[in-house]
């Protein structure tokens, strides 16, 4: 495996940056890098992650040089390219302002190709339409730690099915269940920040 | 009420339970999150007050699902109830990392580092723990304590923290709970530990508990 790859692999945020400029340099063009090195890398740390054989602090290492390496690469697209898997609109529901959870979940989903839109914490119904109006978004992501606060996700998931967008919706957060996630009408559920860029990918069809 | 303020200092907070709070359970991290994990240890502590507030009061278990403490009826479900045999007291409790560490915690924010943050939450987890231990250092009052509990947990509903905390003087610690039941500052702990000459004190509940469902036993 190239540089590049390893340098994501392992988390080497300095490395990614040096391996990209090289890939640059020798005539790959970014588009390829992204899907030669960067991409299967990140898949191949959330199987590790998923495998039992790293932590989560190694997800996020990771996304960090995903995140170091494609800064470079950005302004390098031609007008029309696109990095992007699809726009995800991500928050901690109103009333909750834990946000540790979902920002493992945006970091891995930006390191795995999504656009990102992370509106923070305690973020209500209008908020998040808003967000996904102006961002034409393609997935809104809800995360709740409290019993409390996860019963708004169906008052947001609602809204979102009555007003015109044609978005989807994921659900995740600590106490909540694949059947709560049904149970609300919610088109995605996962239980962890690795999972829910699966689940993100099968929503979208990408 | 018995209410204290205290400091500790880095080496006092044990770098395995921050990896444990980490999620790696019996495993040790790579060299490089160790260092990590010294470093912010070592910035964060040091800014941190901690609080917390205590006060020992009649209970007694109603049912498998009820006790009541202060005269006040609360539902900690069956699990907890099950291991509240012989309670005659209990001592209810509000520990936190207190509003210094939220604040050194939201300032490392400005620097988007989100494994840095990840270790910081991690840090102000084990901080909170630390005032629960440090409550049960400090009753030397008669009978054996059990384990702690807290609402949200178990199967508690957590909206009960409002009962709990009319129970004590407004902003105990400083702790300010909102209308979802969420503590701020964010790491904060609140519960009883259950009292009684024949209480019997059961291992961690994680240990013994049989609840499939429980957020605890997932991953990250």
């Amino acid at each position: 495996m190239d540089n590049l790859y390893n340098a994501i692999f392992k988390g080497l945020a300095p490395v990614a940056k040096t391996s990209v400029q090289e890939a640059l340099d020798a005539g790959k063009t970014p588009q390829e890098i992204i899907d030669d090195s960067m991409i299967p890398a990140m898949e191949a740390i959330g199987q590790e992650f998923e495998a039992g054989r790293v932590f989560v602090p190694n997800l996020l290492l990771s996304a960090r040089a995903m995140k170091a390496a494609l800064d470079i690469l950005k302004p390098l697209m031609m007008a029309g390219q696109t990095t992007t898997l699809g726009t995800v609109v991500i928050g901690t529901v109103k009333g909750d302002l834990h946000d540790i959870g979902k920002n493992l979940v945006a970091s891995m989903l930006e390191g795995r190709g999504f656009k990102v839109i992370n509106l923070g914490t305690d973020v209500s119904k209008e908020r998040f339409i808003e967000a996904a109006r102006e961002n034409e978004a393609d997935i809104i992501c809800l995360s709740a730690l409290l019993t409390t606060t996860m019963d708004y996700m169906k008052d947001i998931v609602d809204a979102v099915k009555a007003s015109d967008l044609n978005v989807k919706v994921m659900v995740g957060g600590a106490p909540l269940t694949s059947e709560f996630a049904a149970g609300i009408g919610a088109d995605g559920y996962s239980s962890n920040a690795n999972e829910a860029v699966a689940v993100a990918k099968e929503l979208l069809a990408v | 009420m018995i209410e204290k303020a205290f400091k500790i200092s880095p080496e006092e907070l044990p770098e395995r339970e921050v990896w444990f709070a980490m999620g790696y359970k019996d495993s040790v991290p790579e060299q490089r999150i160790r260092d990590l994990v010294l470093e912010l240890r070592g910035r964060l502590v040091p800014e941190a007050t901690l609080r917390y507030a205590y006060q020992v009061v009649d209970a007694e278990k109603l049912s498998p699902r009820q006790v009541r403490m202060a005269g006040k009826t609360f539902t900690p479900e069956g699990i907890i109830c099950s291991y509240l045999k012989g309670m005659t007291h209990a001592l209810l409790f509000i520990g936190s990392a207190g509003w210094e560490f939220d604040r050194a915690k939201e300032a490392l924010k400005s620097e988007d580092d989100i494994v840095s943050d990840f270790i910081a939450d991690s840090i102000g987890t084990v901080l909170a723990e630390v005032t629960v231990s440090r409550i049960e250092q400090d009753y030397d009052g008669a009978g054996t304590l059990s384990m702690p509990y807290s609402p949200g947990y178990c199967n508690w509903d957590i909206r009960e923290q409002h009962l709990l905390f009319s129970l004590f003087p407004e902003r105990p610690c400083g702790v300010i709970l909102s209308e979802t039941s969420l503590m701020a500052p964010e790491k904060s702990v609140s519960g009883f530990f259950a009292l009684g000459e024949k209480l019997q004190r059961q291992p961690y509940h994680c240990q013994i508990c049989k609840n499939s469902k429980c957020y605890k036993r997932r991953k990250g």
